[in-house]
């Protein structure tokens, strides 16, 4: 049997960590969480030479092992405990060669911790371009490990680092600070108190107030013989600490790199003065929003009719191939059309994804970022919240967990309950179907009525986030006091195995996790709309072709007004017709109801609820769009979906708080019932108020 | 015997979709797994 080592990534956050573990990796990985926490967690796979395999995790990005952050605490726990099953037996600390000085602070830190730890320097084909020159075997000799120099972008340098990390045994463990270096009597008596225990090891469990082993903070300050010191003198001992390590880095680098400014040519600088300039910088943010939605538009119509197509057809299919009966219904009438409803919307999604991915992976959203933070503090956001409200365009859940690197308590909460008005991809569904009902397909100055429209979506969304932002700071009393940093990374041609990764992993996540609940729902909603109480229900066949004895239909138009009967007297029927009078002033009918009562819980469900009902009311096969574009309003008479009543959705969609996914990890976040409920009643209250206001005006 | 079996796959597929939107939104608790070797659970690793 092949042994298998565990490797832990680890790197400060722009280095190309992740790159490094797709290279080394593949497709072999698998996403997930730290237990008993929400912190991605990536794992994966990699066959060594000589036939050893790793098990490499890609742990979070940190700048050092003095942690602030739920991530890095991730970072330093597994670091600390011999015990965890993941614990590293090399560690390969990612470095990016133009940010050596800063990025040594952490390898340094690792390596003090005795584990044999290898220095990955990344990004090596910029090398030149930047002037820069290395020595490898001084730099080697220097930190005492190996060095691979590693380009993914080229893929050069990897089968090197396999080579590395299978050799681990030879890496030395020896620190590149002694501990007692940082305090001499502090750290004697410690030793004395803990003469088995590792020094700096120990100095992390004091001063970062985690645990390791079975020694913990409150342990440490219970030995009489030991005198911990006050928090203030702790933080002047840290300070020293990082005060003495960039010493010892830059000793190394002076002998080991050198820079040559005359021979770098750095476009960076210009194009940074474009891209974020005050005027420049907005507009060349507003055309690129502008070209990924038309593209989104444009590129998936092929795709997306040839999936409506094939959910027909398995429809048909699975009626015409199983024998009749009940669970052959549930599956052509419930959970196909159910499943089809948001599998078609993969193409749009993934379109998405894969801008945002470009934006990300050149390092354009960082500038991003910088320009929307001078917006940000009029609104009394922090340049922090940026990154929550741009990441909430993909799902709220992770971007209010993103609010958790926003020092201050007051900017925190408001990003946490202003979040959610940013378009999420749960909306996208919604939004596309709508529009595509309701808004013409014309241009203006080539751009589609279609797009336009989309986007328009997403400005509504994070304009009321703004606006509610800034509400929410004048009437909430708390105390603030925040500083923004933000890294601004280089350019770079994005890798494209990154990207495909990740619109694979996001698209995978949207479908997988949607899926399941459109699936349970559809199962549900199929049940509730094929049973019914009483009479009504059980002898509709009679009760209808008694009504239409006089009337010349066809068998065909009979079937079809028995199973319209069915329907209105079903379950579904019956509680649709009870909250009708609340949606009526709307533009709603009681199906419609039905679908936003059920997308409360994801708001992904609404299309997939309806796609459900009307296959459960329709004789023919229909592609979802078509049912829904022949729906006829039972009141006004006309198309059901029409401008206004389209609008009307379009805007209750944009505001309601729908996704209890998104209240509970607000709960979790803030500790309390108050603020999600808050949010529930207030955003669906006010969806509520809009939706009413644009249908009666446009009516 | 077809309608019998078609009967007991609705009922058991419904509940079955009861069950899990109960689970997922917390009305049910959820079932903890088995701790793994550290960090799963209280193995004395210190980490909890």
């Amino acid at each position: 049997m092949s042994k298998q080592i565990n490797v832990a990534l680890i790197g400060n956050p722009n280095t190309g960590k992740t790159s490094v573990f797709n290279a080394l990796t593949g497709l072999n990985q698998k996403v997930g969480n730290y237990p008993g926490i929400t912190v991605e967690k990536k794992q994966g796979l990699c066959k060594l030479p000589r036939g050893v395999k790793a098990h490499i995790i890609d742990l979070p990005g940190t700048y050092s092992l003095n942690a602030s952050s739920l991530d890095e605490n991730v970072v330093i726990e597994l670091l600390l405990n011999k015990n965890d099953k993941d614990f590293p037996d090399v560690a390969v600390v990612v470095s990016d060669v133009e940010n050596l000085k800063r990025n040594l602070l952490l390898f340094t830190q690792i390596k003090d911790l005795e584990i044999p730890t290898i220095l990955v320097i990344n990004m090596s084909d910029r090398m030149r371009k930047k002037g820069i020159l290395l020595d490898i075997p001084l730099l080697e000799k220097e930190l005492n490990t190996k060095i691979a120099l590693v380009s993914t972008r080229k893929r050069e340098g990897i089968d090197n680092l396999k080579q590395l990390i299978a050799d681990y045994r030879k890496l030395s463990t020896e620190p590149c600070l002694k501990a007692s270096e940082i305090d001499s009597v502090y750290f004697d008596s410690l030793k004395e108190a803990f003469p088995n225990q590792l020094l700096y090891k120990l100095w992390l469990v004091i001063t970062q107030d985690v645990n390791f082993g079975k020694t913990d903070r409150n342990e440490i300050e219970t030995i009489n013989s030991f005198k911990t010191k006050s928090k203030a003198d702790l933080k002047r001992l840290q300070q020293k600490e990082t005060i003495k390590r960039y010493q010892f880095i830059n000793n190394t680098l002076k002998k080991g790199q050198t820079v040559d400014l005359a021979s770098a040519t750095d476009l960076r600088i210009k194009l940074d003065r474009i891209l974020t300039h005050k005027v420049w910088g907005y507009l060349i943010f507003g055309v690129i929003l502008l070209t990924i939605f038309q593209a989104i538009y444009d590129w998936a119509q092929v795709p997306m009719d040839l999936i409506d197509r094939l959910f027909v057809f398995l429809s048909e299919w699975t009626k015409s191939a199983l024998p009749s009966g009940v669970f052959t219904s549930l599956l052509a009438e419930g959970i196909i059309p159910g499943l089809g409803g948001i599998v078609i919307f993969i193409p749009q999604i993934a379109f998405l994804f894969l801008f945002i991915s470009l934006l990300e992976e050149s390092g354009y959203m960082s500038r991003v970022v910088f320009l929307m933070d001078r917006i940000m503090r009029r609104f009394g956001l922090s340049g922090k919240s940026v990154v929550p409200l741009i990441s909430g365009t993909a799902c709220a859940i992770p971007a209010i967990m993103a609010t958790r690197n926003i020092e201050s308590w007051k900017e925190r909460l408001i990003t946490i309950l202003v979040t959610p008005f940013t378009t999420c991809s749960a909306r996208l569904p919604v939004y596309l179907i709508i529009i595509e009902l309701v808004i013409p397909e014309g241009r203006f100055l080539g751009l589609g009525y279609q797009p336009l429209t989309l986007m328009l979506l997403y400005i509504i969304g994070f304009a009321t986030a703004l606006v509610s932002a800034w509400m929410l700071d004048r009437i909430l009393k708390i105390k603030k006091k925040t500083f923004f940093v933000v890294e601004m990374p280089n350019y770079k041609l994005p890798l494209f195995k990154n990207v495909a990764i990740t619109v694979i992993e996001k698209t995978k996540a949207f479908v997988f996790g949607a899926g399941k609940i459109i699936l349970a729902i559809s199962i549900i909603l199929w049940f509730l709309a094929s049973y019914g109480p009483g009479d009504d229900f059980n002898n509709a066949a009679e009760i209808v072709s008694a009504q239409s004895s006089s009337k010349d239909f066809s068998s065909e138009e009979l079937r079809e007004e028995i199973a319209s009967y069915k329907l209105e007297h079903s379950y579904i029927g019956i509680a649709g017709h009870a909250i009708e009078p609340a949606i009526r002033p709307l533009g709603y009918d009681w199906k419609i109801g039905i679908a936003i009562v059920s997308s409360f819980a994801a708001r992904e469900v609404f299309v997939g609820t309806l796609a459900t009902i009307y296959s459960v009311g329709s004789g023919d096969q229909e592609t979802i769009k078509s049912r829904m574009a022949g729906e006829v309003n039972p009141i006004l008479g006309g198309p059901l979906f029409n401008f206004a009543s389209g609008i009307s959705l379009l805007l209750f969609y944009a505001f309601a708080m729908q996704c209890a996914s998104t209240l509970a990890i607000v709960k979790k976040e803030t500790n309390t019932w108050k603020w999600p409920m808050l949010q529930l009643f207030i955003m669906s209250g006010f969806a509520y108020v809009v939706a009413l206001v644009a249908y009666q005006l446009l009516i | 015997m077809n309608t019998i079996i078609q009967n007991i796959l609705v009922f058991s597929a419904l509940a079955y979709a009861i069950w899990y939107l109960l689970r997922k939104f917390g009305i049910l608790p959820k079932r903890k797994k088995a701790s793994s070797k550290a960090c799963g659970g209280d193995d004395g690793c210190g980490c909890h």
